[in-house]
């Protein structure tokens, strides 16, 4: 146990992160990147990219409050030291994420109204789920909630924006190509420190399970709505600009509907929670459908 | 003889093949190690014989030799300690150790 929580290391992140693929970034992307036309000069695609990157900011002012408020929960002192590296990744998160709204034209003073217009109801219940186990310095469904749960479903989220995005928007897929980097470190410091937990706990593993269960009803919520709301693939069709042919588990995300893509993004991160969980010792529960 | 070639031998096991590894453009650990992974392009990426997937975070991790069942890797992206084994597929699979 000692030497896999000696990984855990400020000099290790500093290394691996701000050295690394962060350097000579500007939030997250190379200075010379900017937000395309077909974006910018585009009402319908700008407003549908502000909603899509205004969830992102939601979901990561979560994980910046439960990964900053697990800290002294934490039972040791290289879970701490992590959780504090991990802390400013989120809020690194927060802050391009935000940077990109203010890209996208919203106004500094109108930034906390937009998000309150554009937050998605379900993605506010899941991050209360999880809050309220933070609150409590339970650690240990802290961290299934947060590393597991939120971050397996940020993992899949980020992947298929990534690709979506890499030949449309290399501004963005840079941005994102760095998130999904921290999340590496996220879900791997969840299934490592919290395999053992679980095993020394049997008795808590159904109040986890419960809350895993609860979680994914509100993420399959939050998918169903946000791509309900998506009026991009409309808009790129009206205008007869053809859609990116970027390849995601398997499929041709350019000839998706909305609804296959809701399906194969919740499937996709389900499947995930189920393999993550079995290895941590946890019985994965699927949750209702929305 | 060197006390390699005298293992090398006595085993039973024919002797693993060596690989000259290269920067990938894998960027996401410190630079002195970045040769020893790179980024996993999805079901279609076929791993090489001294290649492996992180379970974890999708990383595949690659060794200067031939992997074999049993051999331990670590991997550094997601800092997760893993041994390779032999999936349902017939390919080298990687499980996690806690």
């Amino acid at each position: 146990m000692a030497d896999f929580l000696n990984a855990y290391s400020i000099q290790n992140w500093l290394e691996s992160c701000p050295q690394a693929y962060l350097e000579d970034t500007v939030f997250g992307h190379s200075s010379d990147e900017h937000e395309p036309d077909l974006i910018m000069e585009n009402e319908v695609l700008r407003h549908d990219a502000i909603r899509t990157t205004v969830a992102l900011v939601v979901g990561e002012r979560c994980a910046l409050a439960a990964s900053s408020g697990l800290i002294n929960a934490a039972p040791d002192e290289g879970s701490k030291r992590f959780l504090a590296t991990q802390t400013l990744d989120e809020a690194r998160h927060v802050e391009v994420f935000t940077q990109r709204l203010y890209d996208l034209g919203v106004a500094k003073e109108d930034l906390e109204s937009v998000i309150a217009q554009h937050a998605n109801p379900n993605l506010v219940k899941f991050a209360e789920l999880l809050l309220e186990k933070v609150d409590k310095r339970d650690f240990l469904a802290g961290v299934v909630g947060q590393n597991i749960v939120l971050e397996g479903m940020a993992f899949s989220v980020f992947e298929m924006m990534h690709v979506m995005n890499a030949a449309m928007n290399p501004k963005f897929a840079h941005t994102l190509q760095g998130t999904i980097a921290d999340e590496r470190r996220h879900v791997g410091f969840g299934e490592n420190r919290i395999g053992s937990l679980v095993r020394d706990n049997p008795a808590r593993k159904p109040e986890i399970e419960k809350m895993q269960k609860e979680m994914s009803y509100w993420m399959l919520a939050t998918f169903s709505q946000a791509f309900r709301d998506t009026s991009a693939v409309d808009e790129l069709e009206r205008i007869g600009q053809e859609r990116t042919h970027s390849n995601y588990q398997g499929a041709d995300l350019g000839k998706l509907s909305t609804n296959e893509m809701e399906a194969l993004l919740g499937d996709t991160v389900l499947k995930e929670f189920k393999v993550r969980l079995g290895r941590i010792g946890l019985d994965y529960q699927s949750p209702d459908r929305p | 003889m060197s006390e390699t070639q005298k293992r090398t031998a006595t085993d039973p096991e024919p002797p693993r093949a060596r690989f000259e590894l290269e920067d990938t453009g894998f960027n996401e650990v410190p630079k002195k190690y970045r040769k020893f992974y790179r980024r996993w392009s999805g079901e279609k990426d076929e791993l090489a014989p001294n290649e492996v997937l992180c379970p974890v975070c999708k990383v595949v991790i690659r060794s200067s030799r031939e992997l074999r069942e049993g051999d331990r890797v670590y991997c550094m992206p997601c800092m997760s300690r893993l041994v390779v084994g032999r999936g349902q597929g017939g390919g080298l699979e990687a499980t996690v150790r806690y």
